[in-house]
């Protein structure tokens, strides 16, 4: 964790960078497998699919807290400029976290392919 | 560093400015069409938008007047289809964005103590494209074959076989032509922003204006290039017939559409942003404290910029894609609501916490956030989709986007505009007319779209150029109609009041708000070079902590405040930590990017008129042109042949291996590389989602060619890398030949790639699979060509003397272009060649 | 029921009054529909189906919270403009900013916007094709420029094609699946729910279901060319029974006979086979299929897609004037037809009336 240097300011993109890349793959995840191989209708939100989805958003959200928490812990060892970067790169992190649970909210109750 | 230069204290102020005078300052009569300087061309931006913008607000009347009442034959639907495509492309693409671009251009390098922009003759290219481009754009209004789409040129409708006649030729081309104004301006800002900030000024001590045009300029590079994809591929669909969009010949319609709107959200935050940006400047001076919250705001454009590329398919929600897919989407869209609430609300606190003083431009300001906020929460509401599916496409949603976007964009401009008039002319607006154009702009704005959402809610869709007696719209557009005269009074007034300032405005007194940030110390109006003399910034604030600043940096007693060697100069520095790197020389004057953009508009007109041969011709012209200007840089005579510096100065970028164009460079691969995953979208899209996709028995692009290029373009690169590598260490022995080897090497990627095309037999007018192949292969294909010219070119330049150990610089830049097309070659590899032979069909 | 008939004889008196009063006429109409509550047949506001109830309530609901949120700011901005002498400390201002902040910028969107889509993402199932214990009706339109073909597929003893004109059977779901056939249109019941896009090549899904029987209007919601704006539907929902004999009357062999029978139409029939059969279809006399079927066309309310109603001599009048009726539509001015035969064609399609 020491080692990804929380006070450059490329982490004040690599959260949401990976809010994108959580978000084109949670989209092209479900539109191919809608398009290769849809569960049935009468399934509703309880799919295998849905439950993919799921986990993914989950392990992604858990993976971002994370990172905040780093940022968190660097931003205090450190004053002036490494500490704005630290401190922003962590609200950020933390808010791609957000991003990606509430973006996944729909995932629990909405029918995958119709 | 900070004693570097520190000798320049001695010299005579006055001479000094004529010094600098002569080298920066603008030619009069026919030269002025080669002016490179960001002043001159950030007015010529903004003027021409405002032309525009009057010729997009006079459209907008036509569209009232016809749905004033029911049952009109003011326009034909013919025509009336015309006028609203028109008035949303003028406005969105050649008054909105340009108008956005013309300030920054002009703030910018003031703001962050430049002297002008890291790519000056790109500026005067980017102009001359937008002027050009909107001028073929317009001229389709005045012999009536305007296109007639919408301005999202939405496939089937735009396509040969539904709009035959050049309306649709006449969009893709023209806007095509003005984006590569918005490209190169948002290359060049990024550069700008990154390394030429003055000395001492840390990322986050730059001022949040200089934040917001980052953000929005590295949004239009990742932007714009899905549009540009789109518009190409709809104009070989229209002008050879390659099945694109076309459900038969296994295309799709809805492929364009996300295309379109990949870019077309980004594009409504790239337009507000700035808009944002103003804001954020005018309430800390206009409250008298610093904004409270800084990092929050960074944060939220940080935000913005990201999510606003994964909400584009809000505007798709009735097209039939899965509820959960669609759920997704109006989640992102509703994640917008916390980034606005945070600027709201940072705003507010400064507000509550200073002591504000409600000026002209303050009034502005209020009338965007009210006006905003109201966007904002309708936005809101229709990022849900069953609500979403109710009201899209009626005038709800017209009313909501004017909301967005006058609120958003226009209100803070005007509020901008106010604030910087003393800085243009060196006058003050009158607060009295100032006061009656806010006014009746504001009631006449509510008045036409307030009531618009409610005509929407009852029902009318929107761009129908009529509706029935009976129908329950009549009073509400009638209303609207009379409102939004009003509205162009209002307008009428404030264009006015500006223009009567020039002449008969107070004059006024330097900094006249009390300003904290760089650019009122200038003189008013500027000069060509902005500062006689650079100084060391360390605060957020200059001029409230150093109120004597435009004093000192007048008399030249900072830095680089030198015109004897007759170049000219300004610092680059360290993209974070605004150290002092190197001293960056601009190019001059030039008459090549005006002939330059000459060529591309013949290029343009001949595409339009389907004289293809003479596009041809000129778009090696241009090439020429192009690369003939690239020819003046570095250790060339036009240049900097000397590279002397000052004892103690860092020195010349073209002596180090990462000047601004290195930059430049990366920055403009991030577009090219947006273009190309856009392009890999469409192939992987048309392969999974189309209705009719064919993919052929056996997979007709051979395999062993395809990998043999690879390896050549893979060895060229290597040589390329170890050249470069040499120039690190002070080594140039053989570079010459290590050059002309590299192209050879490349030459015989684009042999093999060429070798391949041609034994695939595609049939590009029959399907759209070899329609979408034989646009990679002809990507790949100019790219290797581009690699091949580009570096003989740097052979002949060794044979020169304008590049070797003692000038490193360039070879790196072209050796960056090589590693993208390994990179866009192994893709494309996997993609046409080997994937379709593992998966199959 | 009764305000919209009040609202039906306004229109119809505005249509006949003279030009110099139409203004004054459409201003009472418009100020009394807007108090009488949202009418009009194609108001949101005016639901008559689940689905369009639901995202009735979701508006006013969010409506009023809008409005609220809307006053709030505007109220606290201008507040901050009122002169305050307050000296604070750094630490007291750090404090208030970021309650400010966190406050608004934080805990206010995001507990809207949570709450939102836990309650809308709900609303939208209705709309969606779920499966139901008895599969329902299925209707098929099919949007052209301009105009609409509607298909029943699942009718007892083959397959029902007309042309604009819906029929539905009342207080049941009842699923569309559209499509374009040339650019894209868009279906839209708004008293009903939501639009659909319909796109050539895919068929798209939406249910509806109309709580009562009436007369909905619809209209095409997607820019599809110069006939846009005249693209209209009347979606008419009736009770199941008379739904039934609605189809079961509109079968091939009733209708090739109800157009064959009267000799006294028999130069009209001529005229059609050589000026409109290669075009339309008339069960039993053409089989054209590039414009409207038009083997019912007598049943129809409205022509040329909502044009103009249907009464004695409005197809012979249609006949004579759609390009200035309907401007840009596809069928070609027919000055080269004499008017006696454009009355017999008109008189003889009038009869068509399963």
């Amino acid at each position: 964790m020491e080692r990804l240097n929380f006070t450059h300011p490329i982490h004040l993109i690599v959260g949401l960078t990976l809010w994108s890349v959580w978000f084109v793959a949670v989209y092209s995840g479900l539109s191919v497998a809608c398009a290769v191989n849809p569960p049935p209708p009468e399934a509703r939100s309880l799919t295998l699919l849905n439950a993919g989805l799921g986990g993914f958003t989950l392990l992604c959200a858990a993976g971002l807290v994370l990172l905040a928490w780093g940022c968190c812990r660097t931003a205090k060892q450190h004053q002036g400029r490494q500490r704005f970067h630290a401190v922003v790169s962590g609200w950020l992190y933390l808010f791609s976290a957000f991003g990606v649970a509430f973006a996944g909210l729909p995932i629990i109750g909405v029918p995958p392919c119709l | 560093m900070k004693s570097v230069n520190q000798e320049a204290v001695e010299q005579d102020p006055q001479q000094l400015h004529e010094d600098l005078h002569d080298i920066w300052g603008n030619p009069k009569g026919l030269k002025a069409l080669t002016i490179v300087n960001h002043t001159t061309l950030g007015l010529r931006f903004m003027i021409t938008g405002m032309v525009f913008f009057l010729i997009g607000g006079i459209l907008a009347m036509l569209v009232r007047t016809q749905l004033a009442m029911p049952d009109q034959d003011f326009m034909s639907p013919e025509i009336y289809n015309q006028v609203t495509t028109m008035h949303g492309t003028v406005m969105m693409f050649l008054f909105a964005i340009p108008m956005l671009e013309g300030l920054a251009i002009y703030l910018i390098p003031k703001m962050i103590g430049a002297r002008d922009l890291v790519c000056p003759r790109l500026t005067s290219l980017g102009y001359f494209c937008y002027l050009f481009g909107g001028i073929i754009l317009t001229s389709s209004l005045i012999i009536e074959m305007a296109p007639s789409s919408g301005w999202f040129m939405y496939t089937p409708l735009s396509s040969k076989e539904f709009a035959p006649d050049l309306g649709s030729d006449f969009w893709l081309l023209g806007i095509t032509f003005v984006e590569i104004s918005a490209l190169s301006a948002g290359v060049e800002l990024v550069v700008s922003i990154l390394r030429t900030r003055t000395q001492g000024m840390a990322l986050h001590k730059m001022p949040l204006f200089a934040w917001y045009i980052l953000a929005m300029a590295l949004m239009i590079v990742v932007g714009f290039p899905p549009l540009i994809l789109g518009s190409v591929l709809l104009e070989l669909e229209r002008a050879v017939g390659m099945p694109f969009f076309q459900v038969a010949g296994g295309g799709d319609p809805v492929l364009w559409q996300h295309l379109f709107w990949l870019f077309g959200h980004p594009e409504v935050y790239i337009i507000f942003l700035p808009a944002a940006g103003i804001i954020s400047t005018l309430i800390p001076v206009f409250a008298g404290r610093p904004i409270v919250g800084y990092g929050w705001v960074v944060a939220a454009i940080t935000i913005m910029g990201f999510i606003s590329f994964g909400l584009w398919v809000h505007h798709m929600f009735t097209i039939g894609i899965p509820q959960l897919a669609q759920a997704f989407f109006s989640a992102a869209s509703m994640l917008v609501a916390v980034p606005t609430a945070i600027q709201v609300f940072v705003w507010i606190a400064t507000l509550w916490l200073g002591k504000p003083k409600m000026k002209l431009p303050m009034l502005w300001v209020m009338g965007f956030l009210i006006i905003f906020v109201c966007g904002g929460l309708t936005g809101v509401m229709l990022a849900l989709v069953p609500f979403n599916w109710q009201v899209h496409d009626t005038h709800f949603v017209v009313a909501h986007m004017h909301y967005v976007l006058v609120g958003g964009m226009f209100f803070p401009l005007i509020a901008g505009l106010y604030y910087w008039l003393p800085l243009f002319s060196g006058r003050m607006p009158s607060e009295n007319l100032g006061r009656w154009g806010f006014w009746l702009t504001f009631l006449g704005f509510n008045g036409t779209f307030l009531i618009m959402h409610w005509t929407g809610l009852l029902g009318m869709p929107r761009r129908i150029y009529t509706y029935e007696a009976g129908s329950g719209w009549e009073i509400f557009n009638l209303l609207s109609s009379i409102s939004s005269f009003v509205l162009s009074a209002g307008i009428a007034m404030v264009l006015l009041d500006i223009a009567l300032h020039f002449r008969f405005g107070k004059p006024a007194k330097h900094n006249p708000w009390n300003a904290d940030t760089l650019e009122w110390a200038n003189t008013m109006p500027p000069s060509a070079y902005n500062f006689v003399s650079l100084p060391n910034v360390e605060t957020r604030h200059p001029l409230w902590d150093d109120p004597n600043l435009p004093h000192t940096m007048a008399e030249g007693k900072h830095s680089l405040a030198v015109a004897s060697h007759g170049r000219r100069e300004m610092w680059g520095t360290d993209p974070i930590s605004g150290k002092v790197r190197e001293i960056i020389h601009l190019p001059g004057n030039s008459w090549w990017p005006l002939f330059a953009a000459a060529a591309l508009a013949v290029v343009c007109l001949s595409l339009l008129t389907k004289v293809y041969a003479l596009a041809g011709v000129f778009v090696m012209i241009a090439g020429i042109f192009l690369l003939r200007w690239s020819w003046e840089n570095g250790a060339h005579p036009k240049a900097a042949p000397d590279a002397g510096v000052k004892p103690g100065d860092p020195p010349l970028h073209s002596r180090t291996m990462d000047g601004p164009g290195l930059w430049a460079m990366g920055v403009f691969l991030i577009a090219n590389g947006s273009f190309y995953l856009s392009y890999l979208f469409g192939w992987f899209y048309l392969w999974t989602v189309s209705p009719q996709w064919q993919m052929p028995e056996s997979p007709p692009l051979s395999l062993i060619l395809m990998g043999a290029a690879g390896v050549a373009v893979l060895a060229g690169c290597g040589v390329m890398e170890k050249l470069v590598r040499g120039l690190r260490q002070q080594r140039d022995a053989g570079l010459g030949a290590g050059f002309y080897l590299a192209a050879a090497l490349g030459a015989l990627q684009v042999g093999l790639t060429g070798w391949a095309l041609w034994q695939a037999e595609l049939a590009p007018t029959q399907t759209s699979h070899d329609a979408v192949m034989l646009v990679g292969l002809v990507y790949a294909l100019f790219h290797g060509g581009l690699a091949v010219v580009l570096t003989v070119l740097q052979g002949l330049r060794v044979g020169y003397g304008y590049v070797g150990a003692h000038a490193p610089f360039e070879p790196g830049v072209v050796a960056l272009l090589w590693r993208y097309n390994v990179v866009t070659f192994g893709l494309l590899i996997g993609a046409l060649a080997v994937l379709p032979r593992v998966l199959g069909g | 029921m009764r305000e919209r008939n009040s609202a039906t004889s306004a229109i119809m008196s505005c249509l006949t009054s003279r030009r110099a009063r139409q203004a004054a006429c459409w201003l009472g109409l418009s100020l009394l529909l807007s108090v009488a509550g949202c009418t009009g047949d194609r108001s949101i506001l005016d639901p008559a189906g689940p689905a369009a109830r639901d995202v009735r309530l979701i508006w006013w609901v969010m409506l009023g919270f809008a409005t609220i949120v809307l006053i709030g700011v505007t109220v606290v901005w201008l507040y901050a403009f009122k002169p305050r002498n307050v000296e604070r400390t750094p630490a007291q201002e750090r404090r208030i900013a970021r309650r400010w902040i966190i406050g608004g910028g934080l805990v206010l969107p995001i507990t809207s916007v949570t709450a939102l889509l836990m309650f809308g993402v709900p609303a939208g199932q209705r709309m969606l094709p779920l499966p139901l214990g008895e599969p329902p009706e299925v209707i098929e339109v099919i949007g052209h420029q301009w105009w609409w073909e509607v298909r029943y597929p699942g009718a007892e003893g083959g397959e029902v094609v007309t042309a604009n004109q819906l029929v539905m059977p009342a207080g049941e779901p009842v699923d569309f699946h559209v499509s374009g056939a040339d650019v894209i249109h868009a279906f839209w019941v708004p008293r009903l729910g939501g639009k659909i896009d319909m796109l050539p090549g895919r068929v798209n899904k939406i249910r509806l279901e109309a709580d009562e029987p009436a007369v909905f209007g619809a209209q095409c919601a997607e820019l599809c060319g110069v006939g846009h704006a005249h693209m209209h539907l009347y979606v008419e929902a009736v009770p199941r029974e008379a739904f039934d004999a609605w189809l079961a009357a509109r079968q091939d062999a009733e209708l090739s006979e109800l157009a064959t029978q009267d000799s006294a139409h028999d130069s009209a029939r001529e005229a059609f086979a050589t000026h409109c059969a290669s075009c339309h279809r008339v069960a039993g006399v053409s089989q054209g299929d590039v414009g409207p079927n038009l083997s019912d066309i007598g049943s129809r309310t409205m022509l040329g897609a909502g044009v103009m109603a249907m009464e004695e001599g409005a197809v012979s009048q249609w006949l004579q004037q759609h390009q200035t009726l309907k401007p840009g539509n596809k069928m070609p001015a027919h000055d080269d037809i004499d008017k006696d035969t454009l009355d017999a064609l008109g008189a003889w399609l009038e009869t068509l009336t399963p």
